[in-house]
């Protein structure tokens, strides 16, 4: 909780910080996503279920309650459990009740059943997405507060527009559209489903990953204005939306799932043009997207005035099936590379430190198998180092460690289980030894013994005899296991 | 296993035969000072197994058979006024001069009958009208439920079955095992023949080595990573609380010294595992595991202290 607070606020501070050196929209929309980052966040947050208990219980009702007007002096044959003994001690006769009137009261007690807050999946998942959006908005600060890191992104955004052009006129080219199209009611379909589908996933728990990769493949769709046709629309609608339900609840929502997809499914196909309009529909978002991009990186002012116009142009032309569109995307690609050509050299600057990079890397290659194998070693070696340590209890334990690694690496024993239940069979009566030294093992690791140089003597001499027998009885990957990868063979 | 203890095993066996492991594990209980639940059908020899253990440690026996009816007050004694001193003279119940207690069928008492005695059981001391009595030492209760019959009456709730070292089961003798039963039963009472070889002051003394006996840091880390995993199982809704860790390791140590060692290691705390942490795991509604395969799971999920200093050596 204290750790996303402290997140938040150097965020927003970050964020002020920019706002206050730079004003425009691009900082407008940094800081409005660091204030609304803990609402977006929350919304993860487990519910706490109360669970309530209903225990009815029968109790007596007090009898002290009974005022004393009912009682009268006690007579031989009265029964024992009518005498009334508090009265009778305050009076110092015996009383006894004139009746006994023992109500039962029935109580309802409502009992709340707190159930303990799971730990683990959860907070973790809410780790990952707040370092997520750390992420996220540290690289927007510095995309929005490094000039070269600004063009930069400005070029890329050309890059992209360019992509999706070409993406479009081969498009275009490929499938031939109608001119006219009743547009809108299936527009709307399609956006229905889509947000139906959204709208059941979230209600039920979902997967992150589903929904992302959903509405990927949704925004994708509107950027590029490339709208791929309903037989591959809805069944990838359909594909995610199951991704991202949760099991447990599969079974009760795919028949109400199944059959919103069917109807859809059937508008879809029956409806002529469908495909048309959600490519025209896609064509607009996609306009106002590169719109707001451009704006967003302050790149209206900078491009050439008519970049929007020409791109409107451009699909307007190519939706008539104008030979005007091949002239238009060639004076695109010109105010592109003049673009490329007003650069900054820092891209230069960039090749060659990665070039040198590389060269290193080649150089280094060549020895890292080396380099590694050597580092093992050493490591094994410094191991061993502790076989003659003065402090017998510690050598003993580094030794029994050494041959419980030995087996375990010929698969000798390993399953997580104490040592003391291995029954390793090296030779026949290797077993009472291992056993033995075991015992021995167990005292230097757990007790506060100090050891005598004949245990030491005893398990060096059981370590030797299980090196040499599994270096005997092991097959050629073994050998290599244990002289290069585990390197308990020196 | 301790010469002297195993001299009160051969004892104890010659009533009760053929469960010696069970005997072994209430001697455990016994030396770590702790109480047993026994979840066992009628008939199977538990009342038999405390006169035994009684007889051959030199304990004072008491037994309550509860119903009902039974009151607190039975069991920690109450005040009465007594006439001629003109004052309140104090009248110990059952549990005051007991070192040995067997409540019988604890799940017939009242509810309140239930909390007096484990409440006494946890002090080691009851408090009647603000005078406070030590109990006996050692104070060990044994205490039986019934399964089988079990309408109309109420089972320990969890928090208080929390308050027993071990809940065990002794289950019906095999065939060799109950023929022999029936042939020593034939002329003698077997019982006359259980000849006391413990003090209780030896036994005493042994408690206070077991208390004595060394835990280290990895099996502590051990017995941790154990019940930190039990709350986070999957088929587990409450798993073993502190408490339990405590008394995980106190049983370990009791199971280390019946060993003959002066340390635990890790076997030890495997092997009380199950008994210690049984009744201590409440599974989720639509669990599908029993309480036993999700034991055998963290046992063989959570890596044992021998392992786990080995990966911290490699590392």
């Amino acid at each position: 909780m204290k750790k996303r607070a402290f997140f938040w606020a150097v965020g927003l501070a970050l964020a002020c910080l920019l706002y206050f050196f730079e004003n425009n929209t691009g900082t407008r929309i940094v800081l409005a996503c660091s204030l609304l980052l803990p609402f977006l966040l929350r919304r993860n947050e487990p519910q706490k279920q109360h669970q309530s208990r209903v225990q009815t219980v029968k109790a007596f009702a007090d009898r002290e309650a009974d005022d004393p007007g009912d009682v009268r002096a006690y007579l031989p044959g009265d029964p024992v459990n009518r005498i009334h003994w508090k009265l009778s001690a305050k009076r110092d006769e015996l009383l006894v009740r004139e009746q006994a009137r023992d109500k039962i009261v029935e109580r309802t007690e409502k009992r709340e059943v707190v159930p303990a807050e799971q730990p683990g999946g959860k907070s973790a998942k809410k780790r990952v997405l707040l370092l997520g959006f750390s992420v996220v908005l540290l690289s927007l600060l510095l995309l929005f507060a490094i000039p070269s890191a600004h063009q930069g992104l400005q070029a890329l955004l050309n890059r992209l527009f360019d992509a999706s052009e070409a993406v479009n006129a081969y498009a275009y080219e490929r499938f031939a559209v109608p001119a006219d199209q009743p547009a809108a009611l299936a527009v709307i379909l399609l956006l229905i489903l889509g947000f139906s589908l959204l709208g059941v996933t979230l209600m039920t728990g979902s997967r992150l990953l589903g929904l992302i990769l959903m509405a990927g493949a949704v925004l994708f769709q509107a950027y590029f204005g490339l709208s791929f046709p309903a037989w591959v629309n809805v069944p990838l609608l359909v594909f995610f939306t199951l991704w991202s339900l949760r099991p447990l609840k599969k079974r009760i929502i795919l028949p109400i799932f199944a059959a919103l997809a069917v109807i859809s499914l059937a508008v879809l196909l029956l409806y002529p043009g469908v495909d048309a309009a959600t490519e025209a529909a896609s064509e607009t978002v996609r306009d106002r997207l590169s719109q707001m991009a451009q704006s967003v990186t302050g790149a209206a002012q900078e491009l050439p005035s008519g970049e929007n116009e020409t791109r409107r142009v451009h699909t307007q032309s190519l939706t008539a099936g104008d030979q005007e569109a091949r002239t238009s995307r060639e004076y695109r690609l010109v105010t592109v590379e003049e673009q490329q050509i007003s650069m900054p050299h820092w891209i230069d600057y960039l090749r060659i430190i990665l070039l040198l990079l590389l060269a290193v890397a080649l150089v280094i290659l060549p020895f890292l198998p080396f380099i590694l194998l050597n580092q093992r070693r050493k490591k094994a070696l410094d191991a061993r180092k502790a076989f003659q340590s003065e402090n017998v209890n510690e050598a003993v334990f580094a030794m029994f460690q050494h041959i419980a690694a030995w087996l375990e690496a010929t698969g000798h024993g390993g399953e997580n289980v104490p040592y003391a239940a291995w029954n390793a069979d090296l030779s026949p009566d290797y077993a009472q030894r291992f056993a033995a030294c075991e015992r021995l093992f167990e005292e230097a690791a757990y007790s506060t013994h100090a050891m005598n140089e004949e245990q030491r003597k005893q398990v060096l001499e059981l370590l030797n005899e299980t090196e040499q027998a599994l270096r005997r009885q092991a097959d050629w990957k073994q050998r290599l296991r244990l002289k290069y990868k585990e390197c308990l063979w020196v | 296993m301790r010469p002297e203890l195993e001299k009160v095993l051969t004892e104890i066996e010659k009533v009760i035969v053929g469960k010696r492991e069970v005997i072994a594990k209430i001697l455990t209980a016994l030396l770590a000072d702790g109480h047993v639940l026994l979840d066992d059908v009628p008939g199977v020899g538990k009342t038999t197994l405390a006169v035994a253990i009684s007889r051959t440690v030199d304990l004072r026996y008491k037994r309550v058979q509860f119903t009902p009816d039974v009151l607190p007050s039975d069991l920690v004694g109450f005040s009465m006024y007594d006439k001629q001193s003109g004052g309140f003279s104090y009248h110990p119940g059952a549990l005051n001069d007991a070192n040995l207690l067997l409540g019988d069928e604890i799940n017939r008492a009242s509810s309140k009958t239930q909390s007096a005695l484990l409440e006494a059981m946890e002090e080691r001391q009851v408090t009647v009208d603000g005078v406070t009595y030590p109990l006996q030492k050692p104070f060990l209760v044994i205490a039986t439920q019934n399964s089988v019959g079990a309408a109309g009456t109420q089972f320990l709730p969890y928090a208080q079955v929390d308050r027993f070292l071990v809940r065990l089961s002794l289950g019906y003798p095999d065939y060799a095992a109950q023929m022999e039963m029936l042939k020593n039963r034939q002329g003698v009472n077997p019982m006359d023949q259980a000849q006391c070889v413990l003090t209780r002051d030896a036994l005493l003394a042994m408690q206070e080595q077991v208390r004595r006996v060394i835990s280290k840091d990895a099996i502590l880390d051990y017995i941790t990573r154990l019940t930190l995993a039990s709350r986070e199982h999957a088929a587990v809704e409450v798993g073993i609380s502190p408490r339990g860790a405590l008394f995980l390791d106190r049983m370990a140590k009791a199971h280390a010294w019946m060993e003959g060692r002066d340390y635990v290691t890790g076997s030890d705390v495997q092997a009380v595992f199950g008994d210690v942490c049984g009744h201590r795991v409440l599974l989720k509604e639509n669990a599908d595991q029993s309480v036993g395969d999700v034991l055998n799971d963290l046992l063989k999920t959570v890596e044992n202290p021998d392992r786990h200093s080995r990966g911290l050596l490699k590392r």
